[in-house]
């Protein structure tokens, strides 16, 4: 049996999650079709949504932005203007409809999009199983890297908030912490599958955005003008003189680039090798775009 | 098809809702999805379910002006919102944008239509004199298979200005 | 007069003689000039307001009292066999009425399946369940957890040809000796494209609601032919017809995969038969996807032969088909008639695979062979240096190649010049000049040829009643093409009847008019036709009465516009003045299609003209423009003739540019059977599109003049793009869709 809560605060919510088999749902839009196919099963659902994380606000030279903001506000906030590749990741996501519920802290936490993975035929690698089936089979739009696990990272914001320098606020019934978004990620390794550094007790508060970039940008390209997963997403920053470029679509988690060998680390795997035709086309586009 | 269903195994709880302006209160699984509760329990069947996976748009419905896709939602998550399905759009007679549809022949099969026009309603709520561009933008979640994106975005466009 | 005459009619390119009941209704096909006052007019939906308001009832909103709810229980292998079902774990799960495995005796007959022991492909239905709720339905079939011993599969085309694994027997047309042709031709090309399998993604899933109560089935179905979901129903279960009742009020979509009674239609019923309820089983988007039909891939080879002024001399076409439909073979059928040449060559193999079989989708084959043979004729373009639109004016046939039989109406040639104008084709090569934005462009045309000339039978009533209101009844269901619009200009027409006063029903076989299934393009010359005959019926009876009322003579009068007047003036009264004397009684009249004009093949034809833009270094292709002219005879109504060709674009768009099934190699298993993984178009992809009609109605094809519209937009535009993007890049992609890979690949 399992239950279903709204806590209307952060410490009750952080008290819901410390029970085990806990998790988070934001705007759900993840978590119900991982629920559907089977890949997930709280025994307690825990709505975020009144727990007052929705909020866009000014926080010294930057902005603090509440974990539940939706992925429509952050596209128009006000407050945003001067991160241009975070309004433009937000706004490129996923539809409009779907933008309207699906927030900041979900995208970030969004599980893989590959089609072994939420498959019902198949259990693969990640997902316990012991076969990467992307690798013996159809990966033309996985990622670039090969290893255990060849998934393409889906998330939109999160090269979006890497350049950025964000940090999140990650809150549990012990304690906070704050780390760069990067540090949220994790190649998944033999052990431990998952690709998000989070406890079970864990939730993201805040993505805290420090001085804004100089100027950036965000360039996607989909399998259609809209409404499709990035193939590749590459975020670019400038700051100063330096050049801070992540990428989604070309690792299974978001991957930071080498703004002078943008490939490299990036050898592609049979199928998708491509992608880097395309990555090393947005890089140039994108240092174009920033430094002009 | 081999895959698990929610319901049943979760406890259920009374839900409250708030349709059209109208107060529905259920004993049930707060996980079960909106869209299968307006159509089966309150049988607002005009809302549609395409492809229950948030790809397809059929089951827009307005969450407190903003559409969204219902096949997604959990009741649970939206209970306390105001919900206003394509009934209740069209309580008072064809709205102009309606009209608008049939005028353009903005439909074909009509099964997406509903979708189509509670995701227009809420860009024009928001902005009613939006450009071709935004237009193009803020539909690109419902999809036509029939094929009537250009007479959607005439429709839409000749109601630009109105109150939609 | 009635006469039972033999006629040949079409079906997709089937050509069957056949028997029909015809009565002469007089009438002669509305001349090109003819001022009509609704037919030609753009007019909206007749069921736009329900469809609007979400108050349509379709399939899957059907709710009967005591419903039960049905799921499917689908292979996740490709080939296996399954050795354990656990029946009693299922039948043990609260709410299960019913359950139905390959073991159970079944109320129907039906020659493979419909359930299956020994799954031939991922998706094909093990065992079904009903049950109170349809989460109970799911949950039985989780517990039923199937024990599959996998067995060897093959689901690439490669394979299949070399293991020779033929379904039915190779087939081939020919005509001269097209081997020595082109070893003689001047110029000489050869082309090998490979075209995927498509998903027609209706947005609602088949469906089927079946009641079974001791007088009479009463099936709801999501079907485009609801006599033949009637036959069949009545066949498998071994009723006679009157007592199966079929009701197709509104459709979702169909694009041809939604035929017949079909699995959804057949096991509803039988589960109904057996617990006594209504039933309905929905597939899910998962289902459908899988199971719901496809058009299937393609790997063809054509090779032409022609003069060095660009004339054909030799046409060879091979195809070979991934599991296509049974004893359906025209992928080559482009080949052997839309140009003239004598000698030509088509060779088709229907290769058996394990994958689900394919089904008719919008123009099937014949979408797949124009797609490559349209191809290698822009080659042959290219290598004569003629103008690709020159070089089709040049080979145009006059006369069916094949029957070697005159067309009924033939306005190609127009279609040429008339997409070249809407296109600014003389100038494409301005496209091709380097760009500001550093893409590549260019323009790519290509032709159609499909028939669409419908034929008997085909029938309808009309009935006048004491209130003014002429309600005519037509056997077919609106799957979205605006039949029942297109009826009610036709039938108001035909009275003389403002469109206000006159209602079309269809969508149920209970009033037993039968109408063709929604297929071939021949509902509108099959239906319309129809509709007039009985309009006809219903005017002359009109007028007879008007006589006696007005004491008039009934030759002298005519009904126009709600009016009844004499051909010299002295008589001008509202019809109603009639009508309203009927009191209970009513003017009724019945139509049908006429037979088929003898000696002619009846075609509808057309061309494309699209514009592309291609991004070098991202391999992203845009469409950046779509002109269509079409040859469809008479175009009834013109605002829902345009919305079928710019659907039927976006389908042949998406073909060409990012829909595929795509199936993992090493489990048989498609791994994009979602809506999330298989890309449809959105709005964004849109592209303009400039439609136009050729302005001649076929008077010799049937009473209205009117051709098929359901088909042949989809069927040229794919490779308009592949020229298109030929022209572009001046690289040709091996294989459709145009997906980054490849465009990366072709470019490189
Ligand atoms: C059809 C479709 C297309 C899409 N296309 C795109 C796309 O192109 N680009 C893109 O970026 N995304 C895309 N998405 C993903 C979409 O943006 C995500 O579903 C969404 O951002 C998740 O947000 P949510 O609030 O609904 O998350 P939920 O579904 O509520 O949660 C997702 C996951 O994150 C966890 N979680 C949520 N919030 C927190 C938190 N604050 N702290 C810790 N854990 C949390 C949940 O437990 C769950 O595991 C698409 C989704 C769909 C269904
Ligand atoms: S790429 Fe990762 S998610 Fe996909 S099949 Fe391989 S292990 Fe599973
Ligand atoms: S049914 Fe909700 S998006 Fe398709
Ligand atoms: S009108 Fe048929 S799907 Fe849009």
């Amino acid at each position: 049996m399992s239950t279903f809560c709204r806590p209307t605060t952060l410490a009750d919510a952080l008290a819901a999650l410390a029970e085990p088999g806990s998790r988070v749902l934001a705007g759900g839009t993840d978590l119900s079709g991982l629920i559907d196919r089977g890949l997930a099963s709280p025994t307690t659902v825990i709505d975020v949504q009144d727990a007052g994380l929705d909020r866009i606000e000014r926080c010294g030279a930057g902005v603090r932005i509440g974990a539940t903001a939706t992925l429509a506000t952050v596209a128009v906030s006000d407050l945003l203007t001067r991160w241009t590749a975070l309004r433009e990741a937000a706004a490129a996501a996923a539809s409009p409809l779907l933008r309207n519920v699906a927030t900041v802290g979900g995208n970030l936490c969004q599980h893989t999009r590959c089609w072994y993975y939420r498959g019902v035929e198949w259990t693969c690698w990640l997902g316990g199983g012991d076969t990467c089936f992307a690798q013996i089979g159809e990966h033309e739009r996985h990622g670039l890297q090969p290893g255990d696990c060849i998934s393409a990272h889906p998330s939109d914001l999160a090269p979006a908030l890497i350049v950025s320098d964000a940090t999140v606020v990650v809150a549990s019934a012990t304690g906070i912490r704050e780390q760069p978004v990067a540090a949220l990620y994790r190649r998944p390794d033999v052990d431990d599958r998952s690709l998000l550094t989070l406890g079970p007790d864990e939730v993201i508060t805040h993505v805290v955005l420090p001085a804004p970039p100089d100027a950036s940008v965000y360039l996607r390209e989909g399998q259609r003008e809209a409404f499709s997963f990035p193939l590749v997403g590459l975020a670019v920053a400038r700051f100063g003189e330096r050049l801070v470029m992540a990428a989604a679509g070309v690792a299974n988690i978001p991957h930071l680039l080498d703004p002078d060998d943008v490939l490299h680390d990036l050898p592609g795997n049979p199928q998708s090798a491509w992608k880097r035709t395309v990555l090393a086309t947005l890089a140039s586009r994108g240092r174009t775009a920033v430094t002009m | 098809m081999l895959v698990p269903e929610r319901g049943g195994a979760v406890v259920p709880v009374t839900v409250v809702l708030c349709v059209n302006g109208e107060r529905h209160e259920f004993e049930i699984d707060p996980l079960e999805r909106l869209a299968d509760v307006l159509r089966d329990r309150i049988g607002l069947v005009g809302t549609k379910v395409g492809c229950g996976e948030g790809a397809c748009g059929a089951c827009a419905v307005l969450l407190d002006g903003r559409a969204v896709a219902s096949c997604l939602l959990a009741v649970g998550s939206a209970a306390g919102h105001r919900i206003e399905t394509i009934e209740g759009l069209s309580r008072d007679g064809l709205t102009p944008l309606q009209e608008a549809f049939i005028a353009a022949d903005a439909l074909q099969c009509g099964f997406c239509t509903p979708g189509q026009i509670v995701a227009a309603t809420g860009l024009l709520r928001a902005e009613p004199a939006p450009t071709r561009a935004a237009v193009r933008q803020a539909m690109s979640g419902n999809i036509c298979r029939c094929g009537c994106y250009p007479k959607i975005e005439q429709a839409i466009l000749s109601c630009s200005g109105g109150d939609g | 007069m009635t006469r039972l005459v033999k006629t040949v009619t079409e079906m997709e390119g089937r050509f069957e003689e056949k028997w029909v009941l015809v009565e002469d209704d007089g009438l002669v096909s509305w001349e090109a000039e003819a001022a009509l006052r609704h037919v030609g007019h753009p007019t909206p939906r007749l069921t736009g307001p329900q469809r609007v308001s979400g108050a349509a009832r379709y399939t899957v909103d059907v709710a009967l009292p005591g419903m039960l709810h049905a799921a499917v229980l689908r292979s996740p292998v490709a080939h296996g066999r399954v050795t354990a079902l656990q029946v009693a774990a299922a039948e043990a799960i609260a709410g299960v009425r019913a359950v139905l495995t390959p073991a159970s005796e079944l109320g129907f007959q039906q020659r493979s399946g419909p359930l299956h022991d020994e799954p031939l492909y991922a998706g094909a239905p093990l065992a079904v369940v009903a049950a109170d709720t349809l989460a109970a339905a799911r949950e039985a079939c989780r517990a039923l957890a199937p024990s599959i011993e996998p067995l060897p599969f093959t689901v690439d085309i490669e394979t299949a040809w070399q293991e020779q694994r033929f379904d039915g027997d190779l087939h081939e047309e020919a005509r001269g000796d097209v081997e020595a042709a082109l070893a003689a031709a001047a110029v000489r090309v050869e082309l090998v494209v490979s075209t995927p399998g498509q998903l027609q993604t209706p947005i609602e899933p088949h469906a089927a609601v079946a009641w079974w109560k001791p007088d009479e089935l009463v099936c709801f179905i999501a079907t485009q032919g609801m006599f033949d979901a009637r036959a069949e129903l009545a066949k498998r279960f071994d009723l006679p017809p009157e007592r199966v009742r079929v009701i197709t009020e509104y459709v979702g979509g169909g694009f041809g995969g939604k035929q017949n009674a079909g699995f959804e239609a057949l096991i509803a019923a039988e589960l109904s038969r057996r617990t006594g309820r209504p039933v309905r089983l929905v597939l899910d988007r998962h289902g459908e996807q899988l199971d719901g039909g496809c058009r299937p891939a393609t790997r063809q080879t054509v090779r032409l032969g022609a003069t060095a002024d660009g004339m054909l001399t030799a046409i060879d076409a091979e195809a070979l088909v991934e599991f296509g439909m049974s004893g359906w073979r025209a992928v080559t059928t482009p080949a052997l008639t839309l140009y003239r040449c004598a000698d030509v060559r088509g060779i088709e193999a229907n290769l058996r695979l394990e994958l689900r079989r394919g089904n008719a989708f919008r123009a099937p084959a014949v979408m797949e062979g124009i797609t490559a043979l349209e191809q290698a004729i822009d080659e042959l373009a290219i290598e004569t240096g003629l103008d690709p639109l020159e070089l089709r004016r040049r080979n145009f046939a006059d006369r069916d190649q094949s029957a070697d039989l005159p067309y009924t109406s033939n306005s190609l040639l127009w279609c040429y010049d008339r997409a070249a104008e809407l296109a600014g084709w003389p100038d494409r090569d301005r496209w091709r000049e380097p760009q500001a934005d550093g893409l590549l462009r260019g323009m790519g045309c290509a032709a159609q040829i499909w028939w669409g000339g419908g034929g008997p039978p085909s029938h309808a009533s009309c009935r006048l009643g004491g209130d003014g209101v002429a309600q005519v009844v037509v056997g077919v269901q609106d799957i979205g093409t605006g039949t029942l619009t297109a009826a009610r200009m036709v039938a108001a027409e035909e009275l003389g009847l403002p469109l206000d006063r006159v209602t079309v029903r269809g969508g149920d076989t209970a009033p037993a008019i039968y109408g063709p299934v929604a297929g071939g393009s021949q509902t509108t010359p099959s239906v319309m036709p129809a509709v007039r005959g009985a309009a006809a019926a219903v005017r002359r009876k009109l007028l007879a009465l008007a006589g006696d009322v007005f004491e008039a003579e009934p030759d002298d009068l005519v009904v126009d516009d709600g009016r009844i007047r004499s051909r010299d003036g002295g008589l001008d009264e509202p019809y109603t003045a009639v009508t309203a004397k009927l009191g209970q009684a009513s003017i009724d009249g019945s139509g049908n299609r006429g037979p088929n004009p003898d000696g002619y093949r009846a075609n509808t034809f057309g061309c494309q003209i699209a514009r592309v833009a291609v991004d070098p270094g991202t391999g992203s292709v845009r469409v950046e423009g779509i002109w269509a002219a079409h040859d469809i005879g008479r175009v009834i109504n013109p605002l829902g003739a345009s919305s079928q060709v710019e659907g039927g674009i976006l389908q042949g768009m998406a073909y060409a540019l990012s829909e595929q099934r795509v199936i993992d190699r090493t489990t048989g298993v498609p791994v994009n059977a979602t809506m999330d993984d298989y890309k449809v178009p959105t709005m964004m992809d849109t592209p303009p599109i400039v439609v136009a009609f050729a302005p001649l109605p076929d008077t010799l094809l049937n009473t209205v003049g009117a051709k098929g519209l359901g088909e042949p937009p989809i069927i040229p535009t794919a490779a308009a793009i592949a020229n298109a993007f030929r022209h572009a890049t001046g690289r040709r992609a091996a294989a459709l869709p145009l997906t980054r890979a490849r465009v990366l690949e072709a470019i490189a």
